[in-house]
């Protein structure tokens, strides 16, 4: 496997004013979301107040920022090979950029690749409800698959991946990118 | 019947199912105790059932996807009237309740 690139890729590089970067050391999974909710709740912090935005408006980037920054975390926690999660968060252009990058083995990359290609190009909100419904028809499916469609449908993000090439223990480097537009001046 | 944890509570008065806090869960494993919860009230249920979110100020969307199926088990049964209160106060509520509208078109959504 060579690279492959999915998504929206005008979103890609961090040349903007990086905000916060981190890496989560490989760990149990139980503390991991712990600091995953930590994590995204200050970045929401760091990078809305960079904008001149009212009050009101300051909360909602907050919560966007937040929401977005914990699904794609969350995602790389849970489907991730043995090691570590690099986040990288900034803000420039009007709007608000992360970058989480993790190894995930090869047929985990194989399979996302393939939810990839059916989602990219469909409307987000009638494919949000259509895996609601699939979902609500398969009970004892442990993942929603709803992250990533939520983002695009109900918060407006623009998302994009890269696959690296397979590694000599079958893992991939993926390289997850998202943006989201907020209304405002940075500071 | 009630799930308390440090981060979110949820109970149930009579047919209205309150869910206050904070659920970052970690998948639907995760969720299965609230899951329960609702369903029992589902199972009982003979008219009509409150879903009350004024005072849930995060749900992730293993968490959507929870009340999601909730909201399509309703319509499955078919006799039952669902109601689910939510907060414009709440960014994701602004941004996500409608969509349980879609699932189910009858269901009431009062936005305080």
């Amino acid at each position: 496997m060579t690279n492959r690139w999915f998504g929206s890729l005008d979103i890609v590089g961090l040349e903007d004013h990086i905000v916060g970067a981190l890496d989560f050391f490989d760990g149990p999974l139980e503390l991991s979301w712990h600091h995953c909710a930590t994590t995204s709740d200050l970045i929401s912090v760091l990078c809305a107040m960079r904008f001149h935005l009212p009050a009101q408006q300051i909360k909602e980037a907050r919560h966007s920022i937040a929401y977005l920054s914990n699904e794609l975390i969350e995602n790389a926690l849970k489907f991730k090979s043995p090691g570590d999660v690099s986040i990288r968060a900034a803000v420039g252009g009007g709007a608000f950029n992360i970058q989480v990058k993790n190894l995930i083995d090869f047929a985990a990359a194989e399979r996302f690749q393939t939810t990839l290609s059916d989602i990219i190009g469909g409307d987000p909100n009638d494919l949000l409800i259509s895996k609601i419904e699939i979902n609500a028809a398969q009970p004892d499916s442990r993942e929603s698959g709803l992250g990533l469609l939520t983002l695009m449908s109900d918060y407006g993000a623009k998302l994009a991946w890269m696959f690296g090439p397979v590694d000599h223990l079958h893992r991939v480097c993926l390289e997850t990118y998202a943006s989201l537009s907020i209304t405002g001046e940075i500071r | 019947m009630e799930v308390k944890t440090n981060e979110y509570h949820a109970w149930v008065e009579g047919t209205e199912i309150h869910l206050e806090g904070t659920m970052r869960l970690a998948g639907s494993e995760a969720y299965a105790p609230v899951r329960t919860l609702m369903e029992d009230v589902l199972d009982k249920a003979t008219t009509a059932i409150t879903l009350n979110l004024t005072d849930l100020e995060y749900l992730n969307s293993s968490g959507i996807n929870m009340i999601a199926k909730f909201t399509i088990d309703i319509r499955k049964k078919g006799e039952i009237h669902l109601t689910v209160k939510g907060s414009s106060q709440i960014p994701w509520q602004s941004k996500s309740l409608r969509n349980l509208q879609k699932l189910l078109p009858d269901l009431d959504l009062v936005v305080i």
